[in-house]
């Protein structure tokens, strides 16, 4: 289990799911940059909660607790550290200051793992690659990130019947220390490896015979448009921006400190 | 008599052709025609260089393998040798052995669309092209699957339908079902005889086994040591003696006729192909018995 569960795809349908990459990358993006603008805890809560709504929305909820699962051990991480660092700064006290920013700090990672497992968990590889291909990024590039992606289950396929093939004849993977184990693993690599070039020396030649290489501006199948569930997406982004904007400069944010004197009085 | 000089589709001229770095040449002297809308099937012994001719077919040898390519080769009109894979690839489609390694996109019509997005056709009409594609070879079903979810024969019926969109001259398919299991194989070869009777598209197999192709073929080419030893209309070729000492699997029912036949049954026409034709033969010969 890792964080990174939270960035596999699966295919479902659902209304996130079919909103444009773009967007839900400017989304992700915009997300990061209010969760810098804010250095108090309140608000970074606030923009925690306010996305577990498209969490359900996409209908991704398992998958997503499990990216936050991995993530609280990191999290938990940072939070230690940097209540540990304002700690010995403040001469050995525990103030509410130092335990605000431990855990402004934590909020800020969690929500930055929250927007991307979200845009990750709901955005097909396909079209990963499709909206690389129509912001301009240069076609090789998209090509390598599809056919790698295609390529991954294939190669892990491969590399397990390896791995059987050679522990039929007597490998013993899990034996001797550490190094004597990465040794263990040679006689999986070298094969996997050759067989890899030998593939990838296939794919060229079928390329070729597809023609790849002509110059002439390339077209696509599908092409990206916007929609109106875009538009709001994207509207709402952009209001959420602005506000967290004019809420920075304008408006004073509630630390806990004020909270907890509030209550205590 | 007015013979008419047809236009071939794949001509070559002692066509000789070495590796870079090996040692000798991999096809040696080859000089064959292919005419407009015939079925072709190559075969011969492991190593004899099937799959290299084919490579010259589009061009891949000599501009993707470099070496030495002497001799003539012209295919749907074009110097191979001056104009690069990309471009006769519009002219010329190959299908690979394997299936796995020449499907690279994450959806199946993604895939078929390949060559026409890279040609630079608009979106429209690679969207009907495409669909077309896919009826033909019987996959329209799984367009929004991803290669990797798809069998080895439905997988092979992609590789044929993304050449097939490109509207080719020539299929060239190189043992397309030797990763395949007898149903699929069949299926295959079903596909490749309808683009050839339906469609008019010039194919060329390679194919070691003849039992289930030969019947498909106006046009047999046999190979062995990089050379073409024998050539010609199947019936011809299946039933001279040459055959067997080379070591081609024979479709069974042609060895039973010849064995029959050196016992002294009488058959009349041709040597027959299929169990199809060996039957008829029979037939014929019980009722003069009659
Ligand atoms: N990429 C290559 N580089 C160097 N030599 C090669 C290469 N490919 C094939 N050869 C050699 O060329 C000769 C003909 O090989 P080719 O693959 O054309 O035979 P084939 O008839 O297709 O055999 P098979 O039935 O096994 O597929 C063989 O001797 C082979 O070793
Ligand atoms: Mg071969």
């Amino acid at each position: 289990m890792s964080m990174f569960d939270g960035l596999k795809y699966r295919r479902v349908f659902s209304p996130i799911h079919n909103l444009d990459p773009r967007v839900k990358f400017t989304y992700a993006c915009i997300i990061f940059i209010v969760a810098i603008l804010f250095w108090e805890f309140i608000p970074l809560l606030v923009l925690f909660v306010i996305q577990v709504p498209f969490v359900i929305l996409a209908r991704v909820r398992r998958e997503w607790l499990r990216s936050m699962k991995g993530a609280a051990f990191l999290a938990s991480v940072i939070f230690t550290v940097n209540f540990a660092v304002s700690f010995i700064n403040s001469g050995y006290m525990i103030t509410f200051v130092a335990l605000e920013y431990a855990l402004a700090m934590t909020f800020r990672f969690l929500v930055l793992v929250e927007s991307f497992s979200i845009f990750f968990l709901t955005t097909s590889p396909d079209h990963l690659g499709l909206a690389l291909e129509q912001t301009r990024v240069p076609y090789e590039f998209c090509f390598a990130f599809t056919t790698a992606v295609r390529f991954v289950p294939v190669l892990a396929e491969e590399a397990q019947t390896i791995m059987d093939a050679q522990k039929a004849r007597g490998l013993e993977l899990e034996k001797g220390n550490f190094l004597r184990r990465i040794r263990n693993y040679i006689p999986i690599l070298i094969p996997l490896i050759v067989s890899a070039i030998r593939r990838s020396l296939e794919l060229a030649e079928a390329m070729e015979s597809r023609a790849w290489g002509v110059s002439k501006k390339r077209t696509n199948l599908y092409e990206l448009k916007l929609h109106g569930s875009d538009y709001v997406l994207l509207t709402v982004t952009v209001v959420l921006l602005v506000a967290a904007i004019y809420v920075r400069l304008y408006l004073p944010v509630p630390r806990l400190a004020e909270i907890f004197d509030y209550f205590a009085h | 008599m007015v013979k008419y000089a047809t236009m071939p589709v794949i001509e070559t001229r002692n066509l000789t052709y070495t590796y870079p770095e090996a040692a000798k040449a991999s096809i040696v002297d080859v000089s064959i025609r292919i005419e407009k809308g015939e079925f072709v099937l190559i075969t011969g012994p492991s190593g004899c260089g099937k799959t290299t001719l084919c490579r010259c077919f589009n061009g891949l040898i000599p501009h993707f393998y470099h070496g030495t390519l002497e001799g003539e080769i012209t295919v749907a009109g074009l110097n191979v040798k001056e104009h690069p894979t990309y471009e006769m690839a519009k002219y010329v489609g190959l299908v690979f052995q394997n299936p796995e390694n020449q499907l690279f996109a994450l959806s199946v019509e993604k895939d078929v669309a390949f060559g026409l997005e890279n040609l630079g056709v608009p979106r429209d009409e690679i969207r009907s092209r495409v669909d077309w594609a896919m009826k033909i070879t019987g996959i329209y079903e799984l367009r929004e699957r991803a290669p990797y979810e798809l069998s080895g024969g439905q997988q092979q019926r992609v590789a044929i339908a993304s050449v097939l969109a490109m509207k080719p001259d020539v299929i060239v398919l190189d043992e397309p079902t030797s990763f395949l299991d007898p149903l699929g194989a069949k299926k295959i070869f079903e596909v490749i005889h309808r683009l050839n009777r339906e469609l008019g598209i010039t194919i060329v197999l390679v194919e070691h086994r003849l039992d289930l192709t030969v019947k498909y073929a106006d046009h047999i080419i046999i190979m062995q040591d990089g050379k073409v030893i024998l050539e010609g209309d199947p019936h011809k070729i299946l039933d001279s003696e040459d055959m067997r000492l080379i070591g081609v699997g024979i479709p069974k029912v042609t060895r039973l006729y010849q064995l029959l036949k050196a016992d002294g049954v009488k058959f009349h026409g041709k040597v027959p192909l299929s169990p199809e034709e060996m039957a008829e033969k029979v037939r014929r010969i019980l009722k003069t018995h009659d």
